[in-house]
């Protein structure tokens, strides 16, 4: 795959995340923080999940970058726990539950508003990161995961798997919409 | 201008603070503002500086990102409520084929660049209240438009400072 590509595809899905948070920003407390049962997350705890990640990620990506030394390539391969991790985080038809690892799990935290403005400076910092990444190889550059220091994953899987589990967090937010309507 | 926006088939709607373009994307449309206002800014390490405004009945567009099809740093957020038609370069590019058009496209560049210029003099222009007399002269609907702080940011000064400036 075309570097110049995927970036574009990874910016435009963030626009959209931005937006969406926007437009979350609107809503009730109440709505933001209103959940289907007991166990289940709120919309602000989808969101607060995003930025316990995006706190590991971004720092780890940024500094990866700014030590590289590579030079920028036109193509992009993905590694094997790359593809399998990025595409393990997309939402199938019938949704495919994951497990929480305990300090990604925001459940029952106090959260307000300021949840939304967080996430939208991450994605902010992200734009960032995408631009910077242009200099460098997405191949060759390696980031740690958060699951453990020795399984480290390509800077272009690494955003995609990073903008992928958005994609499922944010769809999470859309069924949490739906299951309060019918209420 | 009306035989660039009658190009148009296509409307968008974004809501306040919502984006049409972010930094990195390659954005080469042209949007026309039917209604609402927008902004442009450049933003690095959470500094913002507006760079252009658009509202009722003007055009905005990416500029940088429209002549060399390349990604650029601008960054368009909808102030209020905004309704814009977008103009693709393409349906700009099959438009210019025509001699007739080609000759009311230059004007029209003609005029941004004369627009751009007289920018460029207000950021060079030293005295604040200087600045504020330029724009206010050249724009007084801006005015109308654009909420007091974002008209103090394009103007490089304070918030306080446009204010004291309006009242004297």
């Amino acid at each position: 795959m075309q570097s110049e590509k995927m970036i574009q595809s990874l910016v435009e899905h963030t626009r959209q995340f931005i937006n969406r948070a926007e437009e979350l920003k609107n809503y009730e407390l109440s709505t933001l923080t209103w959940k289907e049962n007991a166990t289940s997350w709120s919309i602000l705890e989808c969101l607060e999940h995003l930025n316990l990640y995006g706190d590991f990620y971004l720092r780890e990506i940024e500094t990866k970058i700014k030590q590289s030394k590579t030079q920028h390539e036109a193509i992009i391969k993905s590694g094997f726990l790359g593809a399998y991790f990025a595409k393990s985080m997309l939402p199938k038809e019938k949704l495919n539950k994951m497990k929480t690892f305990k300090d990604k799990n925001p459940l029952n935290a106090q959260l307000d508003k300021g949840v939304i403005d967080k996430f939208i400076r991450q994605q902010i910092q992200l734009l960032n990161l995408l631009d910077l990444s242009k200099k460098v190889s997405l191949n060759k550059v390696k980031i740690q995961t958060s699951i453990s220091s020795l399984i480290r994953l390509k800077l272009g899987d690494t955003f995609l798997f990073f903008v992928n589990h958005i994609v499922r967090h944010l769809q999470q937010i859309d069924r949490i919409e739906a299951a309060m309507k019918k209420v | 201008m009306k035989e660039i926006v009658e190009l148009s088939e296509k409307t968008l709607t974004i809501d306040r603070n919502q984006f049409l373009k972010v930094k990195g994307s390659i954005d080469t449309n042209v949007y026309y503002v039917e209604s609402g206002s927008l902004r442009a800014f450049v933003l690095d390490d959470f500094e913002e500086q507006t760079i252009r405004f658009g509202y009722k009945e003007n055009i905005l567009v990416a500029l940088d990102s429209f002549l060399t099809g390349k990604a650029s740093d601008l960054y368009i957020q909808a102030i209020k409520k905004t309704v814009v038609k977008v103009i693709t370069k393409q349906q700009i590019d099959d438009f210019l084929q025509s001699e007739t058009n080609r000759i009311l496209w230059t004007s029209i560049l003609e005029n941004l660049v004369l627009q751009q210029m007289e920018r460029e003099i207000d950021i060079l222009t030293t005295s604040p209240k200087e600045r504020y007399r330029r724009v206010l002269a050249r724009s007084p609907q801006l005015f109308q438009e654009v909420p007091n702080r974002h008209i103090a940011n394009y103007l490089r000064m304070s918030p306080e400072t446009l204010s004291r400036l309006k009242k004297s």
